[in-house]
């Protein structure tokens, strides 16, 4: 029952191309001198079998990054230049019928809330059984597609015979979630991405859904992509990490560079900073100072100066460039990657970094 | 002085089958600070409106100052109405989004006789700038759509200070905020406390915030209407004495990869433990004995009274109750490595926040320069 990735493969995919690309994305809202970039020039790569985390606070354009990913992206947005690239092929180029073929049965995604997305008037089982019905081709039977639901409830614990004949109204908010992220995977997607998927459970259903979350990346193959403001919940789930500010990336890397001793960006740094922690007694907690920018008034040169304590005049009138070093950690400040830009070229060049993005010499 | 006391309550609401609150009591004197923490649905939400006068309890008795809050009228009671006071979790739906910042802190200061027309201008200018918010009479003409979230819960919370109040309900006060506001909006309510001695109830799920909120004060965990357990902060946090508090404890995501690693392969395993977390409460015996993983045959049959923790070496503070009858036998948290404890650190999480240079890339230009 268990699908795995070579199911999956189709002919005219290029096997060796990244899972997931995105190059140098911008996503714009409205047109003209009053539109909003709500994503800048944004460039990451997601291999198959990652968990990939996108994290930043409200507005810093991380949803929007994620809707983009599936090209829903509502209007008046638009991907107002660069290119989503799903195993090698441009999704923004791609005819309009076969990107709808594309979402659902390769590409899957868990919105914010997902505990509001039932049909309060229809049973759980009854809008699965539309599902199945919309996409006739990926199970030999309804029955087939049936049983695999189950499957899917029984690896999310819950009761499948009792969650096929409820209504939402009679699931917990942690309950209608796991429903959620179980629709989301019935037709065996390769890839998932998830909204916010912890934000409003309370700790221990935060807990089963990071636990279910593994489970289920470990027993389907499933690559996960989530969007969180929630870097604990990061850290125990995500394999890399990508932080955005303002609209823009300012650092990516794998989990244990953000964590440990590798971080660089002063954002990053405040941010991981700013957590009150149950571990230790509040002396170690800063906030930051300010808010976060308007996106329709951005200061001029990096987006985070007016609040980094490490700003220079420098940082206030030019943008920083996107660095990457040798394993392609990357971080766009102009102060701490003074002296690194030597290396990140040679990185970028040659090819040997997988994640090294180009974003760096593009801006 | 006791200025809050909650004694013995318990509480139904028409549409539910049993109660929200099962002999609740809670006592918070003059300047304390005590947090309510649990999981959705366990009643804290219902305390905060029962406290706040809100909501009038089934049974039992809520007195503030020596008083039933239910029985008080006339001069006294609009006294007791200034004095306790509520910011509410979502500050974009409990702002009136017609009136404007001025009107809607100016009739609160009017009624209670704080500002007189003439000077209600300059006092909320005061309010606001106690606040961190502009204050200009131009900001007192915005209205809650104009201001950002940090800002809206600003403003709450001036709504509440503006009355000088004794003691203020916060109810989830930062759970809808950016990650780098709450600990800006907590150091507000903690400037509040430290100035003025306002006692506060904090009602949260997120123990890193209730941490840093409570310190000095105590901490009160609920399970299905019940207190399970309550004690000084840091004591609750760093040595639970009821198993709820200790599953609540650590199912908490820690911002530590290899940390999260380790629990991973611990539980693949042990096997299954995940179930555990959430399991419908026992309505016979002890409340959370269909969760307990220490569960014996007589909890299965005897409520477990709210009383003094028993230790060996007698350290436990007076005043740290737990409801378990094996209150002595809970064994020490995992995967919660407090500081100085040493615990599981090898790839170069930090404590304090201090930098380990770790070589290579792990060098810290920003840190240099900082120092």
């Amino acid at each position: 029952m268990t699908a795995t990735l070579t199911d999956r493969r189709r002919a005219g995919d290029d096997p060796s191309a990244p899972l997931l690309e995105v190059d140098d994305l911008t996503v714009a809202f409205g047109d003209g001198p009053g539109s909003v970039r709500a994503v800048e020039n944004v460039s990451l790569s997601v291999g198959t079998g990652e968990i990939y985390a996108l994290v930043g606070e409200s507005g810093c354009g991380k949803s929007t990054l994620g809707y983009s990913l599936l090209g829903i992206v509502p209007p008046p947005g638009r991907i107002a230049g660069g290119d989503v690239r799903f195993r090698g092929r441009s999704t923004t180029a791609m005819p309009k019928n076969e990107l709808n073929g594309l979402r659902g049965s390769e590409l899957s995604m868990v919105f914010q809330g997902a505990m509001n997305a039932f049909n309060p008037v229809l049973t759980i089982g009854t809008q699965v059984e539309h599902i199945l019905a919309a996409h006739p081709g990926r199970f030999s039977s309804d029955e087939e597609g049936k049983a695999y639901f189950e499957h899917l409830l029984e690896l999310v614990q819950l009761p499948p015979e009792r969650i096929w004949k409820s209504f939402e109204s009679q699931l917990s908010g942690g309950m209608k979630q796991r429903v959620a992220i179980a629709v989301a995977l019935l037709l065996k997607p390769s890839l998932v991405v998830l909204d916010e998927p912890t934000t409003a459970l309370d700790v221990l259903n935060q807990r089963l859904v990071i636990d279910i979350l593994k489970e289920l990346h470990r027993e389907l193959g499933v690559t996960i992509i989530f969007v969180t403001h929630d870097l604990a919940v990061v850290a125990e789930l995500a394999t890399r990490v990508a932080v955005m500010y303002a609209g823009r990336l300012v650092e990516s890397g794998t989990v244990d560079e953000i964590f440990g001793a590798g971080r660089r960006h002063p954002y990053v740094e405040a941010l991981i900073n700013a957590i009150p922690s149950v571990l230790d007694s509040g002396l170690r907690v800063k906030p930051i100072g300010g808010s976060v920018p308007n996106l329709a008034r951005l200061p001029q040169g990096c987006r985070f100066a007016p609040r980094c304590s490490l700003a220079e005049d420098l940082c206030r009138s030019t943008e920083p460039p996107l660095v990457g070093d040798a394993v392609g950690h990357l971080v766009s400040c102009h102060v701490v990657n003074r002296g690194l830009d030597g290396d990140a070229a040679g990185a970028d060049s040659n090819g040997t970094a997988p994640h090294a993005d180009r974003e760096g010499a593009a801006s | 002085m006791t200025l809050l006391e909650v004694q013995h309550v318990t509480h139904s609401y028409p549409t539910s089958p049993r109660p929200v609150l099962r002999d609740v009591s809670l006592e918070v004197v003059a300047g304390d600070v005590v947090a309510v923490v649990g999981e959705s649905g366990c009643g804290k939400t219902t305390m905060g409106r029962l406290i706040a006068g809100l909501t009038e309890p089934s049974q039992g008795k809520v007195a503030f100052d020596g008083s039933d809050i239910w029985s008080l009228k006339g001069r006294a009671k609009k006294d007791w109405r200034r004095r306790v006071q509520l910011v509410h979790q979502d500050p974009y739906g409990s702002l009136n989004p017609g009136l404007t910042l001025g009107s809607t802190l100016a009739p609160g200061m009017l009624y209670h006789k704080l500002a007189t027309p003439r000077t209600v201008d300059q006092a909320m200018l005061e309010v606001l700038e106690q606040v961190g918010l502009d204050p200009t009479k131009e900001f007192l003409q915005r209205y809650p759509h104009q201001l950002s979230g940090g800002q809206r819960q600003r403003l709450s919370i001036a709504r509440a200070i503006s009355l000088r109040p004794d003691l203020v309900v916060a109810d989830e006060v930062t759970s809808m905020l950016d990650v780098s506001m709450r600990v800006a909006i907590l150091d507000l309510l903690l400037k509040f406390r430290a100035e003025r001695g306002i006692g506060f109830v904090f009602i949260s799920h997120d123990f890193g915030v209730v941490r840093y909120f409570t310190q000095g004060g105590r901490i009160a965990v609920m399970f299905f209407g019940s207190i399970v357990e309550v004690g000084p902060t840091d004591e609750v946090v760093t040595a639970p004495k009821h198993p709820y508090t200790q599953m609540l404890l650590q199912a908490i995501p820690v911002p530590n990869p290899a940390l999260a690693r380790q629990r991973e392969a611990e539980e693949a395993a042990a096997g299954g433990e995940t179930e555990r977390l959430i399991g419908e409460p026992s309505w016979t015996g002890c409340v959370f004995a269909n969760r307990c993983p220490l569960v014996q045959d007589v909890c299965r049959t005897t409520p477990p009274p709210l009383q003094q923790v028993k230790t060996d070496d007698g350290t436990a503070t007076q005043g740290h109750q737990a409801a378990c009858h094996f209150s002595d036998r809970i064994p020490p948290l995992r995967y919660l490595a407090h500081e100085g404890d040493g615990a599981s650190n090898q790839n170069g999480a930090r404590q304090n926040g201090v930098h380990e240079s770790a070589g290579g890339s792990g060098s810290h230009p920003a840190q240099a320069s900082v120092g």
